[in-house]
């Protein structure tokens, strides 16, 4: 029952309820991994889903995502302490010279909610900082994100730096963003494209399962 | 035919001459006048002979004055980034609007206190000056919203829409009070058009109910306003599943520029079937895929789309979005030269 409760209030993107009811189930002494399977993670999954097919809309996910963060607070030193690992790394980030977050920061959401930990680079990053990101982190995918037909080509870049580092085969490398298209992401040398962050949840979870 | 016969017969749904076509050059005209990013954005006559520059050289139909989307945002005090080869845009690390209590300290400003505003008024008045006479000139302004969101930051005032609707709608109401004026100051100019970017009108970012609640009211009084001034209304909105219904009912707009086909058609042919009679289409070359495309899959797009829209008038080329401002001509040149070998009626 609480587990339902927790899954509806995250729907809703209620963050005190949520954090009532991971709470209360961690009081009941159920299973954090259940509590974050069967109460969070079910609750991003069906909002992934009213997302991907236009029942809800940004707002919506950016409030659900907040609520699945305030339960995840509560829950991630149990799930620490029982040993209970995510299914999968990701390295994500705008390029350089892109300062928009939305689209990168829906994937983040979508990403979390299918049980990737996701370390996010933020806005206007480096090829660099990338091939850091990926020796400091080991994933097993990086997501590039671009809103700007002039920072499209910083992606190739990000690519050629991770091929310079020697670590292109050890990554899968997803690019997505508005100007973004599955043929540029062909061009420059990417592994998958996706149109919407629902589709990077989707594939990314294919990916690594 | 001069552009301002061909697009008047246009947008009255009579075949010209042959279909209009603008080709969103506005940032990259910078590179004619050899003007950085900063300087084209700011001194208005720097961008005027830009504007007027790129609608000689490319003979284009129509000018459309888009600078960048914080022209209004700035003037109400959000701190600016001026990139030396990017458009314009606000500090992401320095939002006015800093917590979701600080929307009810927003406040209407006086145009004589907003630089950036009367700039571009300025620009107008020197492009109907200049070229109104042959080249119909559109005023480019930002909707109340999409204003809001500069000063904000996107993502959290999404959040503000469902946590403090009425914190948010007080906002959009102050901005919304402001650019009334502007309409008039802008109409006054002389434009033939004021062309209202309602960014948020699109299933990309949220529900109609959503955006006629946020948006939808406040922008059906600028409308009216600018009808009141004598000009048309058009719209752009370049995100995907457009609310062409919800924009029609609450702007009544002579066109509307977009690029992806709108929520209730089922593609672009159904676009001209469902709304070709009722307004003017804009578009749909999609900028971003000109940057990779041949210049034969380009004319070969333009061909396609001049065909599938141009019947009984109604119809003007154009990209679905401001043209890469750091590519070159060639793609524009395509565009145009379609138009004329492929529009003819």
């Amino acid at each position: 029952m609480v587990l339902q409760d927790i899954n509806q209030a995250l729907q809703r993107g209620d963050v005190n309820g949520v954090k009532q009811g991971v709470q209360e189930a961690l009081d009941n002494n159920l299973e954090p991994r259940q509590i974050l399977v069967d109460g969070l993670l079910s609750a991003m999954e069906v909002i992934g889903v009213k997302f991907k097919n236009n029942e809800v809309f940004v707002p919506e996910v950016l409030i659900a995502a907040r609520a699945m963060n305030a339960g995840m607070e509560l829950l991630k030193p149990k799930l620490v302490e029982t040993g209970v690992k995510p299914i999968g790394n990701v390295v994500l980030g705008t390029v350089k010279g892109d300062l928009h977050d939305i689209g990168k920061n829906l994937v983040r959401m979508m990403f979390e909610g299918v049980g990737l930990t996701v370390f996010d680079l933020g806005v206007d990053v480096s090829a660099e900082k990338f091939v850091e990101a990926i020796q400091e982190h080991d994933p097993e995918i990086v997501g590039l994100s671009a809103l700007l037909t002039t920072t499209m080509g910083e992606m190739k870049k990000v690519i050629q730096a991770i091929e310079d580092a020697g670590l292109r085969d050890k990554v899968r490398i997803m690019v997505g963003g508005a100007p973004v298209t599955s043929k540029f992401a062909q061009e420059i040398g990417a592994d998958l494209y996706a149109k919407d962050a629902a589709e990077a949840s989707f594939e990314a979870k294919k990916l690594v399962q | 035919m001069k552009p301002i016969e061909r697009v008047s017969l246009t947008l009255q749904h009579k075949e010209a001459d042959r279909v209009p076509v603008y080709p969103l050059l506005c940032g990259i005209s910078r590179k004619l006048v050899n003007a950085s990013y900063p300087q084209w954005s700011t001194d208005m006559d720097v961008c005027a002979e830009a504007y007027e520059k790129v609608t000689e050289v490319y003979d284009l139909d129509v000018i459309c004055t888009l600078i960048d989307l914080s022209v209004e945002a700035a003037d109400f005090g959000q701190a600016m980034v001026y990139p030396e080869n990017e458009a314009a845009h606000p500090d992401i690390n320095n939002y006015m609007i800093k917590d979701i209590a600080d929307f009810r300290s927003l406040e209407p400003i006086k145009l004589s206190n907003a630089p950036r505003m009367t700039g571009h008024v300025k620009l107008c008045d020197r492009l109907v000056q200049s070229k109104g006479k042959d080249v119909p000139v559109v005023a480019f302004v930002f909707g109340p919203l999409g204003i809001l969101s500069m000063m904000r930051g996107q993502a959290n005032m999404f959040m503000d829409m469902i946590d403090d609707p009425d914190a948010v709608k007080y906002g959009v109401a102050a901005i919304t009070e402001t650019l009334l004026d502007y309409i008039d100051a802008l109409a006054a100019t002389g434009v033939n058009a004021i062309m209202l970017d309602t960014l948020f009108a699109s299933q990309s970012i949220m529900s109609k109910a959503m955006w006629r609640e946020f948006e939808g009211v406040y922008v059906q009084k600028i409308a009216d306003r600018i009808r009141e001034n004598g000009c048309m209304v058009m719209v752009h909105n370049c995100g995907t599943g457009i609310y062409f219904d919800a924009q029609i009912e609450t702007m009544q707009p002579t066109a509307i520029s977009f690029l992806h086909v709108p929520d209730d058609c089922s593609s672009y042919e159904d676009v001209k079937g469902k709304y070709g009679s009722q307004i003017t289409l804009i578009g749909h070359v999609p900028p971003p895929w000109l940057l990779s495309a041949t210049p034969e899959e380009v004319e070969e797009e333009c061909r396609k789309e001049i065909e599938m829209f141009k019947a009984g008038g109604g119809y003007i080329l154009a990209t679905g979005c401001e043209y890469p401002a750091n590519m070159s001509f060639d793609k524009a040149k395509i565009m145009v030269d379609a138009a004329k070998r492929y529009g003819k009626y």
